[in-house]
């Protein structure tokens, strides 16, 4: 590995400040016990986050998004399946239209799918129910879910399934026995960034959410238009907290490099 | 009635024609390697035979039953890859132990069947490994043992040497004959590697174009090549005065052609000349005897035997 130059260090240092400094000054705030956004402080307090606790709306809009991104990436995960093992290993008619539809949520600016889908519901008796919000965040969460899973599909030889036929396995077999544990690392990683996506998403969803299926973005969004305390700081600083604590767990089970790039197994 | 026969096989990618018609008798217990330079057909013979390609035209029969007819999960054939195509998530025990697990074959059985032929191909100490742990010579011994414990009928090797060293693959060309003798089992061989199809086959099939240049053994086919493809694919030629000679077979004398060296290359066991004649360039090619040898620029006059 070559060392970096004084030039580039200070390039460094300065883009990892100004990717970290807005998380750390939520961190900071979210301890002043002043009634307002407070930065510098020098006066420390819990009191922001025992607020959390008069909020139960905030609670339930957290283990709303949770279920909500679990719910959709699966769903996205279990469609993308079959379809990356029939684009990256078939060729077919129509199977680029197939791609383009399936990437397709990626091109359309958010705020248009929210305002679609609010009518489309609405048409349907869906409207501000919690499975709108499934249907709407398979819808978004798909591509991400299908490029791992079609990165996985895409390298894998295809000898090895031969050799699995050869041995008199059956086309069942295959697909559970091999076809499957080769592409779970692809599988994986997209559930992932499927999730983050899902538990993320606030421009779509704050058109579809009703009072009542508020996730915690749209939660967030709505209380600082009416609101200037640092209640939003302390749930920050908390989802901030749950995300680190979640993603030091999964490296330490799984390994952070595997899941992001999605390298299998064996190292290929 | 030969045990596998290729009648009039063909294969047709679109306009190209793979291989064109294509017959070829093997006897039980025979290593029959298909050799030829790439895009030659062989590997698609092969594909056709494990019934991953489906032939155009033409049969292929195991003791006279239609194989086309039989799945390729229901053919029993072992078949070693070029890749290898191990399981990457099961360690060797485990790959080695798919088939018999397909075939129903009871555990206790299936660890002493497994066991045996670790042992068979020298991997008796690996059990618990995964491939991604062992070197390619290894994966190599892993993918030939999986393939012949479910004793298979016919054993389809596609150019299983091709990925290791040159030292290595020899040491796996002794190992693999004797590993064919001892368990007997039916061989295809498919290979561009003419010094592999020699020292492993009791016959070769040189391929050329999707067709059958010459069927017989290694040394008929050296000594006496059907076509001019089939020498210059065997080894090296001259085309002196009409004729074709090897290399190794002409050597310097009193009289005969006359010639002037233009190199000489030293390669241990032997030399390699190029000499300059009326008739063109000849390579020469004399065992190392220890003998002084002509030198550069020389003078010589160059004999050979008439065939």
């Amino acid at each position: 590995m070559s060392k970096n130059g004084p030039v580039a260090l200070v390039y460094h240092t300065l883009f990892v400040i100004f990717m970290l400094a807005p998380i750390l000054v939520v961190c900071f705030v979210a301890f002043t016990p002043e009634g307002y956004l407070s930065f510098p402080t020098d006066r420390w307090s819990l009191r922001w986050f025992y607020a959390i606790g008069r909020y139960p709306e905030f609670i339930s809009a957290f283990w709303r998004s949770l279920w909500l991104g679990a719910l959709s990436s699966a769903i996205a995960v279990a469609f993308s399946v079959p379809a990356a093992l029939a684009i990256g290993r078939h060729r077919f008619r129509g199977r680029d239209a197939m791609t383009a539809l399936f990437m397709s949520p990626l091109m359309i600016p958010h705020v248009v799918l929210g305002i679609a889908f609010l009518r489309f519901f609405t048409e349907l008796g869906l409207g501000g129910t919690f499975v709108g919000l499934v249907l709407a965040h398979i819808v978004v969460v798909l591509p991400f879910a299908l490029r791992l899973t079609l990165a996985s599909a895409v390298g894998l030889d295809r000898s090895i399934e031969h050799a699995a036929i050869s041995l008199g396995a059956s086309d069942r077999t295959v697909l559970r026995r091999i076809t499957l544990p080769l592409v779970l690392p692809g599988l994986i990683s997209g559930s992932a960034l499927a999730f983050i996506n899902s538990f993320d998403e606030v421009t779509m969803t704050v058109f579809i959410a009703a009072p009542g299926t508020e996730t915690l973005p749209v939660r967030m969004f709505l209380y600082i238009q009416d609101n200037i305390d640092p209640l939003v700081t302390s749930v920050s600083a908390v989802v901030i907290a749950v995300t680190v604590l979640a993603l030091i767990a999964l490296d330490r089970a799984y390994g952070l490099e595997r899941l992001l790039v999605g390298r299998s197994a064996d190292g290929r | 009635m030969s045990f596998l026969s290729l009648e009039g096989l063909s294969k047709r990618f679109g306009t190209h024609t793979a291989v064109d018609g294509l017959t070829l008798s093997v006897e039980k217990g025979e290593f029959v390697s298909l050799l030829g330079p790439s895009g030659c057909g062989k590997t698609t013979t092969l594909q056709m035979i494990a019934g991953f390609v489906e032939p155009s035209g033409g049969a292929i029969r195991l003791e006279g039953r239609d194989l086309l007819a039989v799945k390729p999960a229901k053919r029993g054939l072992g078949i070693v890859f070029q890749s290898y195509a191990l399981f990457p998530h099961m360690t060797v025990v485990e790959n080695v132990a798919f088939g018999l697990e397909m075939q129903g074959v009871a555990a206790a059985e299936r660890t002493r069947r497994v066991g045996e032929t670790l042992e068979l191909v020298g991997l008796g100490a690996f059990t618990g490994r995964y491939p991604r742990q062992m070197s390619g010579g290894q994966q190599q011994r892993v993918a030939l043992a999986r393939a012949l414990v479910i004793r298979p009928q016919i054993l389809l090797l596609d150019e299983p040497l091709s990925n290791l060293d040159a030292k290595l693959r020899e040491e796996m060309q002794i190992e693999l004959r004797q590993i064919q003798r001892t368990v007997g089992t039916t061989t295809i061989l498919v290979t561009h590697d003419q010094a592999e199809a020699m020292a492993l086959s009791d016959r070769v099939v040189v391929m050329n174009h999707g067709r059958a240049e010459q069927i017989g053994p290694p040394h008929e086919a050296y000594e006496r090549p059907a076509t001019p493809f089939v020498a210059n694919f065997l080894g090296r030629t001259n085309l002196v005065n009409g004729t074709t000679v090897r290399p190794e077979k002409i050597w310097f004398a009193t009289s005969g052609l006359a010639g002037k060296v233009r190199t000489r290359i030293f390669q241990g066991n032997h030399w390699l000349y190029q000499v300059e004649t009326a008739g063109g360039l000849v390579t020469v090619i004399r065992q190392n005897t220890g003998e002084a040898m002509p030198g550069e620029g020389e003078a010589v006059h160059l004999a050979w035997a008439a065939t």
